[in-house]
C-alpha cells in the first residue's frame, strides 16, 4: 500500500530484482512467485482509494520518503542495481533487520551477545564482559570528563622581547586649583577648620598665613557651611586621644561616628570631605582654573614630546595633571627609549590639609586606561634625578569558561562612566558610583557622574556623608554586589616599578641649569634647587614576561583520549554508533508499519469488505509484534520479503 | 601455445605482486568497501536505499574530514612548550658588579683638553640666558664685543651653531652668535612647536646639522628646554675632542680604584681595590667590576642578607664634575653575568650621594627552547651580526654591535660611546666632517627599525636576571657623621688632600635577599609518542581506523585505482593503435564490405578479407565454413554477387 502510495512520487518498481538470491536464498523462491504474479495486478486507481481510506502512517505521507522494499538478508546490494532502488528500503520484518544488522556491523567482541548462534555459556560470557568493558569505559570516560569539566589551566610564563607600546605615564602636581566661583566658600571652610584645630589642639594656623584670609572676594553666596559636621575628640569611646567626626541621617537618628586614631588623618578626611561638599555645589567649577605649567622639558627618546603626546585634565585633589601617551609606535624593550621630565614642584595654595606633601605624584599605567592616582600612583621627590624602571607583565586568561574574566564590554553589567578601556577600577568606581546614586540619589564628587544626576553637596542632600560612609563601608566590606560584577579583565598587563635616585642638579652644574630653567618661566622666581625634580622613565629589562593560561585539555585532545579509551574497550567508532542509531530506526519504523498494518488488518476483518485490500492487512496482525516474519499480501510488495 | 606465451603466463602467475582485486574501479570500491575494516564504508554497499547510502557516503566523508580536522589542530599545536619553575636553595654566585661614577673624568684633569669647549659653552648661556645688555648688544651684530670669546674665534660654534628660534618667525632662525638671521629650511626634525607649552617664552633653542657642502639638506634640532638643547651640544663635542685622545691617557685622566673605592667588604671579609678589574667606559670613565677576574675563582655567597654580599662605600668627588656633560651627582651600579658587558648606560642603577643604597636582589635564571619552538639562539653564532664586544652574545650586544657596524659602514667612522668594530675608528670633526649629521639620521633610522637590526637580533636561550629592590637611607646619621667622616679622611689620607663631605659619600649594599634561584625552563608539551597516541584516538574515535587501515586505503585508493585506471588507458591506448594500424589497408582495399564492421562477418564479405598478417594459409576459410556447399559456387561468382550479398 505504501508503495502505491508512492506513486505520486518517484515511480515504484516493485517488481525489480532487488534481491539477488545468494544468501536469502532459502526464503526468496517463495517470494518470487508471488512478486511476479500479483504486482501486475495490482489496479492502480482502487488502490489509492484504499490508500486514502486508510490514511496511512506519517512516514509514508512525508513526502514519499519511505518506500517499502523486501531488502534481501546480507550483502548484496551491488552497484548494479542502484538504479533499481528507492530512497529508503526498509527491512521486511525485525529478523530480518537484526541478520542485516549482524552482518554488516563494524562493532566488535560484544556484538556477539546479540548476533552469536544462540549458546547460552557464550552469552553469559559476552554478557559479563560486556558490561565489564562497559564498567570500565564509564569509570574511565568519566574520570576524563571529570577533570575537562573542572576546565583545568596552566600558567605558563614565558619571556618574551617583542616590541611593545610603551605605557603612558600621568604626572600631577599635586596642587588643586580652587575655583574662583567657590572661592568664598573654600575660606569659610579653611576658617572653620582652623577653629576646630585651635579647639582641639591649642595650635594656631594664623601665624604667618593671614594673607590667606585677607582677601575674601566681597559678594557672599548666600551658602551656610555645616557646622554640624565637626571635629572633635571622642572622650566618651574610651581612647583619649580619638578624634572623629559624627554623621547623622537626615531625620537625625542612625548616628556614627567616623573615628581616627591620628588627629592627622581626621582633620585631613575631614577636610576632604568639606571639600568635596563644597566642590560639589558648582560641579563645572573646578575646569576653568588655568593648567600649572610644572613640565619644565619632556623629552622621549631623542626628541622633545610632542604637544599631541599629552592630554591634560585637572584632578579635584590631584591638581592639573599630564598624562603623556607615549608613542603609538611600538617599540622594543631593548632599544634604550626613556622619558626624560624636568619637573617643578610648586608652593602650595590654600590650606595645607589637603594633601601634606610637596611632590609630584606619577602614575604609570597602561594605554587608555583611567589613572587611578590614589591606589597606585607614587611621588617624586624634588631635588633629585629620579630614574624608574619598568618591568612588564603581561597576564593573558583563557575566558569562559576556564576562568571569569571579560575582554572589556561583555560580561560586564557595570556600564563604564570613564570614556576608556575596561579595568577593573574603572568598574569598581563606576558599581559604586551608581550605588550611591540609587541609594543617596547624588553623585561623590570625585567620580564621574551617570546620566541625568547630580554630585553631592550639603545644599541639595543634606545627608549624604551619612550615606556615602555607610556605602563605602559596605564596598570595603565586599558586602555590595561590585566585587562580582566587575571581573579581571582577560588581558592585563601590570607594571612593576623600581625606583632609582641620584641628586641633582649637582652643585657644579646646580647654576647654569637652574638658571635655564628660571628663564624658561620669566614671571616667577628662579626655581631653587629643592623646587625642581628630574624623571626618567625607561624599560629595565630588555624583555617582558607574559603568564599565559593554555587549557589542559583542548577539544582535539579530549576527543583523542576518548577515542582511544573507546577502541581499547570496544573497538568501535562514531560510525558504529551511527549504525546502532540507525537500527534503531529501522526498528522503531518497522515497528510502527507492523502495528499500523495489525490495526488495519483487525479492521479490516472485522468489517469484513473488500477482499483485494484483505490480504494485505489481514496477514499483519500476527506478524506485528514477533519478529518471525510472514508473507504479506501484495500491495506491500516488497515489504513481504521473507516468509 | 607457443613455448614464449607458456614462459610469460607462468610468470604472469609467480609474480609477487599483482594488479587490483577487480577489473574495474567501481568493483575496487566495492570490493574495498566489502572488506575493509574502516568503519562506514562497508555500509555505503550494503545499505538499501539511495537515502541511506547517500546518508552512510556523508557520514563517513564528515568523519574523514573531522580526523583530518583534529588532527590538523593538534600538529598545530604540536610546538608549543610547557613551562616549569624550580626553585633551588643552594649557594649562588654572586653576581659581577660594575661601579662607575657618573662623572667620567676628573674636570681638573681634563679642563686643559675641553678649555675652549667650555669657555664657548659659558658664553652661548650667557648670551641665551644671561644679561640683557648683551642680548640688545647680539641683535646690533656685535659677537665680538663679548667678553667670554673676545678674542678667540670660536670654533665650536662655527661648526654647528646654536640656533634661537622665535615664534613668530617660521622658518627663520637667529644664529645668536653672530647675530645674523638664517633661513632654516629643510627638515626641520620634531620641530617644538606648542610642546607642552611648558614656558611662555617665545624662544626655542636647538642647533643644525647638515651634511658636508650641502646646506640645502639640513636637520634641524630643537629643544624645549635650553638645557637639553645645550647638553646635547656640548656632548656632540665633547665625543669630538674625547674621540682623539688615547685610551691610556683616558684611564690616567679618569678616577682610580683606590680613589673611587674608600672600603670594601664582601661576605663579612674585608676587600679592596685588587678585587676589582677596570672596564674603561666611554661615557662613564674608568668602571670597576667587582668579582669578574679572569683567572680566578667566581665567589659565592653563603648566605642570604645584608650582611653577607658586597658593602662598599664610594668617593664621589663633587668638585671634580664637569658641570655640562653631567647634571646630577652619584655612582651608576650595574650587576650582570661575569661574562656579560655592562652596559651601564642603560641599565645601570643610580645611587645618591650622602645615603646609604640597598640593593636586594633576587636571581631567575631562564631557559628558552629554541628552533622550532622560539627564535631565540644559544650563543650568537647564528646571527648574521659580529660582535663587537669582548664578551658574550646578547641581544642588547647585537643591536649595538649591529649599529655600530651600519655607522662604520654609512659614516665611515664608529661612534663614540661603543666599542670599535676593527679597521675603524672613532669619529672626529677633523676626519668626518659631516659624521654628526649621518650620525642623527641613523639612529632615527635605528629608533624606526629601518635598519634590520631588531629583526636580525635575537634574544638568548638563556639568561640570567637579577630583579633587584632598592632602598634607601640616609647616611651617615646625625649622630655618627662626625667621627665617621673623620676616619675615613684618615683612611683616604693618600689619595684625598681634603676633609670629607657627607656629599661626596655613597654607601651601597648589594646582597641577595635570600639564596634562592628560580629557573624558568621550557620543555616540550608534546612529545612525538603522544602526538601519536593522540593520532590513533582520533583515528580511533571516528572510524576504527588504524596505521593499518591507513595503508590499506593507500594501496586501495592510489596504488590500485591508479594502475587500473592506467590499465584501461593503456588498453584503450593499444586499440586505438591497432585500428590506427588497420585502418590504412582497409582504406586501401576499398571494400564495401568492411562498411558493416559492426556486424559478425558474413560468409561472403569475409571472403574478401585482405589476408591477416602472419596467417600461415591465407585466405583459408574457417573449418565450419568448409562443409557448407556454397563455397565453390560463391567463389566463382564472387564478382557478381558483391552487390546483393548484404541488402
Amino acid at each position: 500500500m505504501l508503495q502505491k502510495l508512492k506513486r505520486g512520487g518517484p515511480p515504484p518498481r516493485s517488481g525489480s530484482p532487488r534481491s539477488r538470491p545468494e544468501q536469502g536464498a532459502e526464503e526468496r523462491p517463495a517470494l518470487e512467485p508471488h512478486r511476479a504474479g500479483n504486482e501486475p495486478t495490482a489496479p492502480p486507481p482502487r488502490l489509492r482509494a484504499a490508500a486514502a481510506a486508510v490514511s496511512v502512517s506519517k512516514m509514508a505521507v512525508e513526502g514519499g520518503l519511505w518506500a517499502a522494499s523486501a531488502s534481501g538478508p546480507a550483502v548484496h546490494a551491488t552497484p548494479e542495481q542502484s538504479h533499481t532502488e528507492r530512497l529508503v528500503e526498509l527491512p521486511a520484518s525485525f529478523r530480518e533487520l537484526l541478520t542485516f544488522f549482524c552482518t554488516n556491523t563494524t562493532i566488535h567482541g560484544t556484538i556477539r551477545l546479540v548476533c552469536s548462534s544462540p549458546n547460552r555459556l557464550k552469552k553469559v560470557s559476552w554478557g559479563l564482559l560486556l558490561l565489564g568493558t562497559l564498567g570500565v569505559f564509564s569509570w574511565q570516560l568519566g574520570l576524563l570528563l571529570e577533570q575537562y569539566w573542572c576546565y583545568p589551566v596552566i600558567m605558563a610564563v614565558s619571556v618574551h622581547s617583542e616590541s611593545k607600546i610603551f605605557p603612558s605615564v600621568t604626572l600631577c602636581d599635586m596642587n588643586p586649583q580652587r575655583p574662583r566661583s567657590l572661592r568664598y566658600h573654600l575660606e569659610a571652610l579653611d576658617a572653620f577648620a582652623q577653629e576646630s584645630i585651635y579647639s582641639l589642639y591649642k595650635f594656631n594656623f594664623k601665624e604667618g598665613r593671614d594673607t590667606l584670609f585677607t582677601n575674601v572676594p566681597g559678594p557672599e553666596p548666600p551658602f551656610k557651611l555645616d557646622r554640624g559636621i565637626r571635629l572633635q575628640r571622642l572622650r566618651h569611646l574610651g581612647n583619649q586621644h580619638k578624634v572623629g567626626f559624627k554623621l547623622c541621617n537626615s531625620t537625625g537618628g542612625d548616628c556614627f561616628y567616623r573615628t581616627y586614631s591620628s588627629g592627622v588623618t581626621a582633620a585631613q578626611e575631614w577636610y576632604h570631605f568639606h571639600y568635596m561638599d563644597i566642590l560639589g555645589l558648582m560641579p563645572t567649577a573646578g575646569e576653568d582654573s588655568h593648567q600649572s605649567h610644572f613640565v619644565l622639558s619632556c623629552r622621549y627618546g631623542s626628541k622633545d614630546c610632542q604637544a599631541k603626546h599629552f592630554r591634560t585634565f585637572h584632578h579635584p585633589t590631584y591638581g592639573s595633571c599630564y598624562t603623556f601617551e607615549g608613542v603609538c609606535a611600538a617599540q622594543h624593550p631593548g632599544i634604550t627609549h626613556k622619558i626624560s621630565l624636568v619637573l617643578r614642584t610648586e608652593p602650595q595654595v590654600g590650606f595645607p590639609l589637603l594633601s601634606t606633601k610637596a611632590d609630584i605624584k606619577v602614575m604609570i599605567h597602561g594605554h587608555n586606561h583611567t589613572p587611578f592616582l590614589e591606589h597606585r600612583g607614587f611621588s617624586v621627590r624634588p631635588g633629585t634625578e629620579t630614574t624608574i624602571g619598568i618591568r612588564e607583565d603581561e597576564v593573558r586568561r583563557l575566558g569562559s569558561p576556564y576562568s571569569r574574566c571579560t575582554d572589556g564590554s561583555e560580561g560586564v553589567d557595570v556600564r563604564l562612566l570613564y570614556n576608556s578601556s575596561y579595568t577593573r577600577q574603572a568598574c569598581l568606581v563606576s558599581c559604586f558610583q551608581q550605588l550611591m546614586v540609587e541609594n543617596c540619589s547624588c553623585g561623590y564628587f570625585l567620580h564621574p557622574l551617570p546620566a541625568g544626576a547630580q554630585y553631592c553637596s550639603r545644599a541639595r542632600h543634606s545627608a549624604w556623608g551619612h550615606c556615602f560612609y555607610r556605602l563605602h563601608q559596605a564596598l570595603e566590606d565586599h558586602r555590595l554586589s561590585c566585587d562580582s560584577r566587575c571581573p579581571r579583565p582577560c588581558r592585563e598587563t601590570s607594571y612593576k616599578l623600581s625606583a632609582r635616585t641620584s641628586r641633582w642638579p649637582s652643585a657644579k652644574s646646580a647654576n647654569w641649569i637652574l638658571g635655564v630653567l628660571g628663564e624658561q618661566t620669566p614671571h616667577q622666581s628662579p626655581s631653587p634647587r629643592s623646587h625642581v625634580a628630574k624623571v626618567n622613565i625607561l624599560y629595565q629589562e630588555l624583555n617582558y614576561r607574559m603568564v599565559d593560561e593554555a587549557p589542559v585539555y583542548s577539544v582535539p585532545q579530549l576527543l583523542s583520549a576518548t577515542g582511544s579509551l573507546w577502541s581499547l574497550w570496544f573497538g568501535s567508532s562514531v560510525l558504529s554508533v551511527l549504525e546502532l542509531l540507525e537500527l534503531l530506526l529501522d526498528a522503531t519504523a518497522l515497528a510502527l508499519l507492523l502495528g499500523f498494518r495489525w490495526l488495519c488488518g483487525a479492521q479490516v476483518s472485522q468489517r469484513g469488505t473488500s477482499t483485494a485490500s484483505g490480504p494485505a492487512c489481514s496477514h499483519a496482525g500476527p506478524g506485528a509484534g514477533t519478529l518471525k516474519s510472514e508473507p504479506l499480501g501484495t500491495q506491500w510488495g516488497l515489504w513481504t520479503a521473507s516468509s | 601455445m607457443a613455448p614464449g606465451e607458456k614462459i610469460k603466463a607462468k610468470i604472469k602467475k609467480n609474480l609477487p605482486v599483482r594488479g587490483p582485486q577487480a577489473p574495474t574501479l567501481r568493483d575496487l570500491m566495492h570490493w574495498y568497501c566489502m572488506n575493509t575494516n574502516t568503519h562506514g564504508c562497508r555500509r555505503i554497499v550494503v545499505s538499501r536505499g539511495r537515502l541511506r547510502r547517500l546518508l552512510w557516503i556523508l557520514f563517513t566523508l564528515t568523519a574523514v574530514a573531522l580526523i583530518v580536522w583534529q588532527c590538523a589542530l593538534l600538529v598545530s599545536s604540536f610546538y608549543t612548550v610547557s613551562v616549569s619553575i624550580k626553585v633551588h636553595f643552594q649557594k649562588l654566585d654572586f653576581p659581577a658588579v660594575t661601579i662607575c661614577n657618573i662623572n667620567p673624568y676628573k674636570y681638573s684633569v681634563v679642563r686643559d683638553l675641553l678649555a675652549d669647549l667650555d669657555q664657548e659653552t659659558r658664553g652661548a648661556l650667557r648670551t641665551l640666558y644671561g644679561f640683557s645688555e648683551v642680548k640688545s648688544r647680539k641683535r646690533r651684530g656685535a659677537a665680538s664685543e663679548n667678553p667670554a670669546w673676545a678674542g678667540i674665534q670660536p670654533k665650536f660654534l662655527n661648526t654647528i651653531p646654536l640656533l634661537a628660534f622665535s615664534e613668530n618667525e617660521k622658518g627663520k632662525a637667529r644664529d645668536f652668535f653672530t647675530g645674523r638671521k638664517r633661513k632654516v629650511d629643510g627638515t626641520i626634525i620634531h620641530r617644538a612647536s606648542n610642546v607642552m607649552q611648558v614656558h611662555e617664552s617665545k624662544k626655542t633653542v636647538g642647533f643644525q646639522l647638515c651634511p658636508s657642502n650641502d646646506t640645502s639638506n639640513c636637520a634641524t634640532y630643537t629643544f624645549s628646554s635650553g638645557v637639553n638643547a645645550i647638553q646635547e651640544w656640548y656632548k656632540l663635542h665633547y665625543m669630538n675632542i674625547m674621540a682623539q685622545v688615547p685610551l691610556e691617557k683616558k684611564i690616567n685622566m679618569s678616577y682610580s680604584a683606590e680613589e673611587l673605592l674608600v672600603t670594601c667588604s664582601f661576605d663579612g671579609t674585608s676587600c679592596d681595590a685588587r678585587n676589582f678589574t677596570l672596564f674603561h667606559h666611554p661615557m662613564y670613565g674608568n668602571c670597576y667590576t667587582f668579582n669578574n677576574r679572569e683567572n680566578e675563582t667566581t665567589l659565592s655567597t653563603s648566605r642570604g642578607g645584608s650582611e653577607y654580599g658586597l658593602q662598599v662605600i664610594l668617593y664621589v668627588d663633587e668638585e671634580e664634575y664637569n658641570p655640562f656633560l653631567v647634571s646630577s651627582t652619584g655612582a651608576k651600579v650595574l650587576i650582570h653575568q661575569q661574562n656579560e658587558y655592562p652596559f651601564i648606560e642603560d641599565v645601570g642603577t643610580e645611587i645618591e650621594t650622602a645615603m646609604s643604597t640597598s640593593i636586594g636582589m633576587h636571581l631567575t635564571e631562564s631557559f628558552k627552547l629554541s628552533e622550532p619552538y622560539s627564535q631565540c639562539t644559544e650563543d650568537g653564532r647564528d646571527v648574521p651580526v659580529t660582535n663587537i664586544y669582548n664578551a658574550s652574545y646578547s641581544l642588547q650586544v647585537c643591536l649595538y654591535s649591529c649599529f655600530q657596524t651600519k655607522m662604520v659602514e654609512k659614516c665611515g667612522c664608529a661612534q663614540y660611546s661603543q666599542p670599535l668594530p676593527p679597521n675603524a675608528s672613532y669619529c672626529n670633526y677633523q676626519q668626518n666632517s659631516n659624521w654628526m649629521y649621518c650620525y642623527y639620521e641613523l639612529y632615527q633610522a635605528f629608533v624606526k627599525e629601518e635598519l634590520d637590526c631588531q629583526t636580525v637580533c635575537r634574544e638568548t636561550c638563556r639568561f640570567k636576571e637579577w630583579t633587584l629592590t632598592a632602598s634607601l637611607a640616609q647616611w651617615p646619621s646625625e649622630a655618627s657623621e662626625k667621627w665617621l667622616l673623620r676616619v675615613l679622611t684618615w683612611d683616604q689620607g693618600q689619595q684625598i688632600n681634603k676633609q670629607l663631605n657627607k656629599t661626596d659619600l655613597a654607601k651601597l649594599l648589594i646582597f641577595y635577599k635570600d639564596l634562592n634561584q628560580r629557573s624558568i625552563m621550557e620543555s616540550p608539551a608534546n612529545s612525538i609518542e603522544v602526538l601519536l597516541s593522540n593520532f590513533g584516538g582520533q583515528l580511533g574515535l571516528w572510524m576504527s581506523c588504524s596505521v593499518v587501515c591507513v595503508i590499506e586505503i593507500i594501496e586501495v585508493f592510489f596504488i590500485d585505482s591508479f594502475s587500473i585506471i592506467a590499465r584501461r588507458q593503456w588498453q584503450k591506448a593499444k586499440e586505438w593503435w591497432a585500428r590506427k594500424q588497420t585502418a590504412p589497408s582497409q582504406q586501401g582495399q576499398d571494400n564495401p564490405a568492411l562498411q558493416m564492421d559492426e556486424d559478425l562477418p558474413t560468409f561472403t564479405s569475409a571472403l574478401h578479407l585482405p589476408p591477416a598478417p602472419g596467417a600461415q594459409v591465407p585466405g583459408t576459410p574457417p573449418p565450419r565454413y568448409n562443409t557448407l556447399h556454397l563455397e565453390r559456387a560463391f567463389s566463382h561468382q564472387l564478382p557478381d554477387t558483391q552487390a546483393p550479398s548484404e541488402p
